[in-house]
């Protein structure tokens, strides 16, 4: 009776006993594929899938970071601007300035997790919550993205790098979902498999706890702000290379988004709980829905009026989930 | 004469647990009833049961012999039940006196709006509060007290109720043997005014000064109601267990390795002065000290979660000079903290994962976890220290309280620390199962662990202990080693009143 354990010797541990919230989700998502693919013309081809893959993969890739931080108890409402700031920044070092691609690429990746580490610095240095950091940072990088680019776009990159955010591998596959999977995939395994990865749980799950447990509070807070930071950053890079050029308007409101599929996908805006896969399935559920709803060419307002009426119904599931 | 309460064929299922088979419970009025079992029995579950807190899957509960629905917590309080649950659940944010009256504030009409009544609170609390004879500043914020001062203000809230039927979860886990004495002469006049009461503890010292009778739970199943005279300790181990007692013997034959811990000259602003030990492998140093007096937050600054104003602390001979818990824990120190729900363990969590939460380097490599090693570890404490659990998979939340107090200590012993400090490392620990982990320390010291213990029962520090310390006003007031004193010296040792 006692010390009886049933060992169940699944090698990648489910974190999720929401179980049933995942499954619903994907019926969810089944049901929303099949109505498509009835109701919305030329949804079911390979193309405009693929289409909705590549879609997708900007915010799936951002939204990787997001998935932590709200693990973590926190929240990033910043990322939009970070992804105009690091594509209009790379506009003027490599166009502007005639910086090396490469080098002004590196640079914007690095700048993007400084200045997020910052954020999150501030975050645990003086107890201020997330929230206001980053709606600090989403007003300033948008501004200075129009600053240094007069809300011009910055033109021209040079034409070979238009294959990281328009090129196909195999001459299919668009190269911004390969990156996505692999960025998924790097995720799944940090949050599952590393030190780093347990220690975000612990944090939103109990702050007090982890602390005493001996896991560094302040570490796993600045690291995840970080990640955060580079990934939008990394974004905003294929996503100037889609559009081949540095803007300063791109990715307004992209930040709701990216929290709506992590929500969606099941993660506890308590803190503590959430899978990199439910994202995952999140992102695709808007992504699909998105696309839908242009292809049976559903008013462009309305669009926005149903989609916030998923996202609320989606976060009444999870608050109710929470409580039980 | 009807009972005023009676519940019948209680079943309650759990994924993988059958928390309670069958049970009848019957209650008459003026009775102090005390309810036993081992961790995970399925007390608590009762309690939950006939406070509304969880719905039976099947029975049926009888007040005054009417047949009632309770389906919330709100509808026993309509029945006179009130209820201290085992995990404490203040409002941190509010007030103590506002705890204590928490949703039924007294409102004062002005000018047609309602105010709440700041006034006719502080008289209500501190009434209620006045019958445990404590002094607790009723305009103190929950989130400031000790799990002590927390266990006190629920009763009060409990009491503030008037209720017809009082249910209290393991009270006396959290509180110094002066705070048991005064919540006995409280229940005792509370049931000579014909109110019914269930007192569930661990303690079975304090079963023939409060109660009348006895009911002992095993797996779900009441094994016997009996009156109190017929309760000797041997008698109700003996229905807990199912089996006659092997006592666990443990010996205190430690040799007294190197000095591991040295704290001196620590100082923090009113609460702790001037405080020095020294800690050897292989020694089980206890810390005696009445509520209050400093124990807490002396393992606390040791551990370095809240900051020192002076004073050295010293590990294996190097001075630290900026102690955090990482700091600490990287050189071999741990702390079980008292609070297991807000400090100890993520409730959310697998009980494998919060069974390695302080041991992540120990079951990694360069920062990936080997999932086999974790299990391994797991497993292992779950079999030392009897965690009882469905799985290693399900959530921390869902263990009963003493075996979640259980995987706080497993959490720790898992770090291999050289030096253990654990504050009330027991707290509702059940008897057999405190003297495994006992004997689990002693076995430890054998081999060269520090302990260094704090325990509100101070028979217990006199137990396990080679070397008591005696704590009073944040000072160390006496040292003696274990034979040097009886209970009735060490009490009076504790108690002494100090001149300052
Ligand atoms: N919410 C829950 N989900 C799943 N199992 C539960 C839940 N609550 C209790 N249990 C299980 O029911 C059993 C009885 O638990 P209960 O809390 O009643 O024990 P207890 O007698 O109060 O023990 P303790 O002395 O440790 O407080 C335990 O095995 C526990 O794991
Ligand atoms: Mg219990």
């Amino acid at each position: 009776m006692t010390g009886a354990v049933q060992t169940k010797s699944t090698t990648i541990r489910s974190r999720t006993s929401d179980l049933l919230s995942r499954s619903g989700l994907l019926i969810a998502l089944v049901l929303l594929f099949v109505a498509l693919a009835l109701f919305a013309p030329n949804f079911l081809t390979s193309r405009n899938l693929l289409n909705v893959l590549r879609a997708v993969a900007f915010n799936g890739i951002i939204a990787c970071g997001m998935t932590f931080m709200i693990i973590a108890g926190d929240i990033d409402v910043s990322v939009g601007s970070a992804v105009a700031w690091a594509s209009s920044l790379l506009g003027v070092l490599a166009i502007q300035h005639h910086w090396p691609l490469v080098l002004a690429v590196a640079f914007v990746l690095l700048q993007g997790a400084l200045i997020h580490a910052g954020a999150g610095y501030i975050r645990v240095r003086w107890s201020v919550p997330a929230f206001v950091v980053t709606l600090a940072l989403f007003m300033a990088l948008r501004g200075a993205a129009r600053l240094i680019t007069n809300a011009f776009p910055i033109t021209p990159f040079p034409d070979s790098f238009n294959f990281w955010g328009g090129g196909y591998i195999l001459e299919v596959i668009p190269v911004p979902v390969v990156i996505m999977a692999v960025v998924f995939l790097l995720f799944h395994f940090i949050s599952v498999r590393t030190v780093y990865g347990r220690s975000v749980y612990a944090v939103g799950g109990n702050e007090e706890s982890a602390r005493l447990s001996g896991i560094s509070v302040w570490r796993t807070r600045i690291v995840t702000f970080a990640l955060l930071g580079f990934l939008s950053a990394f974004s905003g890079i294929i996503l100037s290379s889609r559009i081949m050029s540095g803007s300063s308007n791109i990715a307004v409101g992209l930040e709701f988004d990216v929290i709506a599929a992590v929500i969606i996908g099941g993660t506890s805006l308590m803190g503590g709980e959430g899978t990199i896969f439910g994202t995952f399935l999140g992102v695709l559920f808007i992504g699909l829905l998105s696309n839908g709803m242009v292809l049976m060419g559903i008013n462009p307002f309305a669009q926005e009026v149903i989609r916030g009426l998923i996202i609320l119904v989606a976060v009444l599931i999870s608050v109710t989930r929470t409580r039980n | 004469m009807t009972a005023v309460l009676e519940a019948s064929h209680l079943h309650k299922y759990y994924p993988g647990v059958t928390a309670l088979d069958d049970v009848d419970f019957t209650l008459q009025a003026g009775d102090v009833r005390a309810l036993l079992g081992k961790n995970g029995a399925g007390k608590s579950t009762l309690v939950k049961i006939l406070s509304g807190a969880v719905l039976p899957d099947q029975g049926e509960i009888r007040i005054d012999g009417q047949e009632v629905t309770i389906k919330s917590p709100h509808d026993s309080f309509l029945q006179g039940i009130s209820t201290v649950y085992q995990e404490m659940s203040l409002v941190p944010g509010l007030t103590v006196a506002e705890n204590i009256l928490l949703g039924r504030w007294p409102t004062s009409k002005r000018l047609g709006v309602s105010f709440i009544d700041r006034k006719e609170i502080l008289r209500i609390a501190r009434e209620a509060l006045g019958q445990l004879e404590v002094d607790i500043d009723l305009n103190q914020l929950a989130s400031r007290l000790n799990v002590a001062q927390q266990q006190l203000v629920e009763i009060a809230k409990a009491i503030s109720f008037d209720p017809r039927v009082m249910i209290l979860d393991e009270p006396s886990s959290a509180l110094p043997s002066e705070e048991v004495d005064t919540l006995h002469r409280v229940v005792r006049r509370l049931a000579e005014q014909g109110r019914a009461i269930v007192y569930v503890t661990h303690r079975l010292q304090e079963i023939p000064k409060v109660a009348d009778s006895v009911t002992v739970l095993r797996d779900g199943k009441v094994i016997g109601t009996i009156p109190v005279a017929e309760a000797t300790p041997e008698r109700i181990t003996q229905m807990m267990i199912g089996s006659d007692w092997q006592r666990t013997q443990w010996q205190r034959d430690a040799e007294l390795g190197p000095v591991k811990l040295e704290v001196r000259n620590l100082n923090r602003a009113g609460l702790l002065h001037d405080i020095s030990l020294e800690l050897r492998g292989g020694e089980v140093l206890g810390l005696a000290g009445l509520l209050g007096s400093g124990r807490t937050e002396l393992l606390r600054s040791i551990f370095g979660v809240d900051p020192i104003d002076s004073g050295e602390i010293i590990v294996g001979g190097v001075a630290l000079n900026n102690p955090s818990p990482s700091a600490m824990k990287a050189r071999g120190l741990g702390l079980t903290p008292e609070d297991r729900k807000q400090q100890g363990l993520v409730l959310v969590f697998p009980v494998e994962d919060n069974l390695t939460l302080a041991s992540l380097r120990r079951v990694s490599a360069r920062g990936v976890l080997n999932p086999g090693k974790e299990r391994e570890l797991a497993e292992a404490m779950v079999e030392d220290l009897q965690i009882k659990t469905a799985s290693l998979a399900v959530k921390t939340r869902t263990l009963s309280g003493g075996n979640q107090q259980k995987v706080v200590i497993g959490n720790w012993l898992n770090t291999l620390p050289e030096v253990l400090m654990m504050d009330e490392p027991t707290r509702g620990i059940d008897i057999q199962a405190k003297e495994q982990i006992f004997a689990l320390v002693r076995d430890l010291a054998r081999q060269g662990l520090a302990v260094l213990f704090v325990s509100s029962e101070i028979e217990e520090v006199l137990d396990v202990s080679d070397r008591i310390l005696v704590i009073n006003q944040g000072r160390i007031t006496h040292s003696r080693q274990h034979d040097e004193v009886n209970l009735e010296q060490l009490m009076a040792l504790v108690m002494e009143e100090i001149n300052l």
